[in-house]
């Protein structure tokens, strides 16, 4: 069965109406993760775009067909550890414990409890999807936003000009807690994501699965609506977000990008980057290459997914 | 005040939905003359909108559709386009 | 009767918690909680109880844990103090308002700064409104016999709250006093496996936990939990009953009342300095001074009406505290013993007494000292000074 003959028959157990922006890449993100993870699932949504879009519901109705929490902004992966350590005595390791949290839940104040849970090697899956910001409070800057961003909280202004810092890499962060598996993920590059969510699930029943997606966000990037997949492609292909995975401690790079084209390109129809400076451009540049090439000195093998 | 005990805040009363359609300004529509069947639009739909329906085909559904227009902007074939809602009638 | 042995005041919340066999035992180390911790860590990896154990990177996480283990059916135990609770706050209420029952031992400490390590009661008492049963034990006996009735008391249907077992940190955490350990078949008998499921993550059972909630049925829950919060009145008097008919040991419920009967006025205490307290009360008896003394036991429901009672006919009461109140220049029990008589308030000389803070001691002449200021004012009634119990 190819990727997409699996997702034309799996399930869908969100909500159909939430409330999450149009085009938006954490709705199409959620609604795959939780189609492949089906209805023997636990779910929590921290605070954060999908966890306020109705998707845990409303009062006493529901907004899942599957037991969904949402826990606290900063304890996801420790609450679930209590649910995954549950389920184990009870003889049920066969459930899927699984969130999908945002950046601001997972890199910032979430990360003390991920960084635990990922130690103790709690049999969870960890879904970040990353959007470079507190979205769903106003699109304020966190430790993932890049370089030079327009947020509201590193706004244009006439002395500083949008964010001052490069991101978090938090995905390479993460592989180092030895984890059972770790990966990137972009919904442009559906086939890869499409199978390293289904190896996320089955490395989860024997130890901490982490996968970061790249979740773009028309509302507070700033680019139209219907571009979100065609950002998320550049972002591969720019090497802005390169797609690899770590099994069995062995790092692979998913997407074996022969011909990069530039940040130039990626950030152009973006608007939080409309005023990006040539050093900001350069820097963000450097850096991504930087990182590529220790990503490529990493990884054993050029085996692409798709 | 109701019969129902307030003990832990619990859901658990059917599903909570909200009326996406509502939202949409563009419809996507598909030209079934030029569709190759491929199932990619399928795959990006946020909102699991597009179905493989019981003929074995793609089908747009306009329930929930918020008329992003990724599926018209992926559709290798260009099949797909977005039409300006007309009436107040959101199918 | 079980067996007898000795051993501190960790211990005796350690083998209580093991004796009522939590599937999870989650926790960060911390003065003066630490050995509690340890102990059953040993228990877990020697194989003598069957519970699992996860030492977690923070105490934000051991109850982040426990709230996850609580709303998948399971039974929790945790234990800390001071700046852990304080960290610990944002899942702590949590925990009460999704009416987990789960039990937690808090080895009370003061809060800094300045800095300090030793005892006090400022941490529980600074977390007094957030949903959680509160109660104190006097000793080592009471920490351990408390631990297990806390989980009958949480768990009960028309309860479902988690419970603070508070004691002394370093006077009941580190001292040695003899303990009647309970029999685990007892135990069994006395406490049953788990079976609330109010609120439960099971895909057989799927239910969103914690939708968001507009605040006309927000306010519902609330109502409900004060509700609870009330009834749990009844119920701690009930589980003492009960635990007297399995034990043989009996707490007197919500107060103690020692040497009340025909005392003209009294003293109030909350945990270990009610020793130091019956000694006083004793010594003055010897004096002929009419003095009784009430031992205030929870806190979390505040047992009003038995105050009342046990006020009733009295001249006067001082409420000694190991903690204090910034808004009112007193300690914050003394707030709520004075509310709860507000009725005969009029008639009756009253003051709040701090002490003990910062580990400082409570001695006997403190307490001698509070009960002789006290009958020197029963005559213009009215709120006297706060009394300050430092070094003479
Ligand atoms: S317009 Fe957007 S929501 Fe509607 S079917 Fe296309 S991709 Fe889905
Ligand atoms: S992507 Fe285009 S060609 Fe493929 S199924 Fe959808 S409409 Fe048809």
């Amino acid at each position: 069965m190819n990727y997409i003959q699996t997702l034309r028959t799996a399930k869908d157990v969100v909500t159909p109406g939430m409330s999450a922006c149009q085009g938006c890449g954490a709705e199409l993100i959620l609604r795959r993760v939780l189609q492949l993870a089906g209805q023997n699932t636990i779910v929590c949504v921290p605070p954060g775009c999908l966890g306020g879009s109705g998707v845990v519901g409303w009062d006493y109705q529901t907004g899942m067909e599957i037991p969904v929490h949402i826990p606290l902004l900063t304890n996801t992966a420790s609450y679930l550890s209590g649910v995954s350590r549950m389920y184990q005595r009870k003889g049920r390791g066969d459930v899927n414990i699984v969130c999908v949290a945002g950046d601001g839940a997972t890199a910032d104040g979430g990360f003390q409890s991920l960084s635990g849970a990922a130690e103790r090697n709690e049999k969870i899956l960890y879904i970040c999807y990353d959007n470079e910001g507190y979205m769903n409070t106003g699109f304020q800057r966190s430790s993932t936003t890049t370089l030079g961003s327009h947020t509201s909280t590193t706004p244009l202004g006439s002395v500083i000009s949008g964010k001052e810092q490069q991101q978090k890499y938090l995905p390479l962060i993460m592989s180092m807690h030895n984890l059972s598996y770790c990966a990137t993920a972009s919904p442009s590059h559906m086939a890869d994501m499409v199978a390293k969510i289904e190896k996320g699930l089955a490395w989860s029943k024997e130890g901490f699965a982490y996968i970061h997606m790249f979740s773009p966000c028309p509302t507070g990037w700033l680019y139209d609506i219907d571009q979100g997949i065609q950002i998320a492609r550049k972002a591969v292909q720019s090497n802005f977000f390169p797609l690899w995975e770590m099994e069995n401690r062995k790092y692979r790079m998913t997407y074996d990008n022969k011909k990069p084209i530039s940040i130039a390109d990626f950030v152009k129809d973006i608007g939080k980057f409309r005023d990006l400076s040539e050093q900001d451009l350069a820097a963000i540049q450097s850096m991504v290459d930087d990182r590529y090439e220790k990503l490529k000195k990493l990884s054993s093998e050029a085996d692409c997914n798709e | 005040m109701s019969e129902r005990k307030h003990i832990s805040p619990i859901g658990q009363e059917g599903l909570y939905v909200l009326d996406t359609a509502s939202w949409r300004t563009h419809r996507p529509v598909m030209d079934k003359n030029t569709c190759v069947e491929c199932g990619i639009c399928l795959s990006y739909c946020p909102v699991n909108s597009i179905i493989f329906n019981d003929e074995n085909k793609y089908e747009i559904t306009y329930n929930y559709c918020k008329g992003c227009g990724i599926c018209a902007v992926e559709c290798p074939k260009k099949s797909i386009s977005m039409v300006a809602e007309g009436g107040e009638d959101h199918g | 009767m079980g067996e007898i042995k000795a051993m501190t005041g960790n211990t005796a919340a350690a083998v209580g918690a093991a004796l009522s066999r939590p599937d999870v035992i989650a926790a960060y180390p911390i003065t003066p909680q630490s050995s509690v911790v340890e102990y059953l860590s040993d228990l877990v990896h020697n194989g003598s109880i069957a519970s699992t154990l996860v030492a977690t990177e923070s105490e934000h996480s051991a109850m982040s844990v426990l709230q996850g283990v609580a709303s998948a059916g399971g039974r929790a135990f945790t234990a800390t103090s001071s700046q852990g609770l304080a960290f610990m706050y944002e899942p702590y209420y949590q925990m009460s308002t999704m009416r987990l029952p789960m039990v937690m031992a808090l080895v009370t400490r003061e809060m800094i700064s300045p800095c300090t390590v030793w005892g006090g009661q400022q941490d529980a008492m600074s977390v007094r409104d957030a949903g959680w049963i509160q109660l104190y034990a006097e000793n080592n006996q009471e920490i351990m016999d408390m631990i297990i009735q806390g989980y009958l008391l949480s768990e009960h249907k028309d309860v479902l709250m988690p419970v603070n077992v508070c004691y002394d940190g370093f006077y009941l955490s580190h001292l040695v006093e003899r303990v009647d350990i309970p029999e685990q078949s007892k135990v069994d008998a006395f406490l049953p496996a788990v079976s609330f499921d109010h609120v439960v993550l099971d895909p057989l059972r799927p239910m969103a936990v914690d939708s968001l909630t507009s605040g006309e049925v927000l306010m519902r829950y609330r109502m409900s939990h004060l509700e609870a919060m009330q009834k749990t009145l009844d119920v701690l008097e009930e589980v003492d009953e009960k635990f007297y008919a399995a034990f043989g040991r009996k707490y007197g419920g919500a107060i103690e009342e020692y040497r009340c009967e025909d005392a003209e006025f009294v003293i109030l205490t909350i945990g270990a300095m009610t020793g130091t307290a019956r000694d006083a009360v004793d010594y003055c008896r010897d004096n002929g001074t009419k003095v009784g003394l009430i031992k205030l036991r929870y806190t979390r429901p505040f047992p009003q009406q038995r105050l009342i009672k046990a006020l009733a006919g009295k001249k006067g009461f001082a409420v000694i505290e190991k903690s204090v109140c910034y808004g009112w220049n007193t300690g914050p029990m003394y707030v709520e013993t004075r509310s709860a008589v507000s009725e005969t308030l009029s008639g009756l000389s009253h003051f709040s007494a701090i002490g003990g803070l910062g580990g400082a001691d409570i001695s006997l002449n403190h307490m001698i000292s509070v009960i002789d200021t006290l009958q020197a004012s029963l005559n213009t009634p009215g709120q006297k000074q706060t009394l300050w119990l430092v070094k003479e």
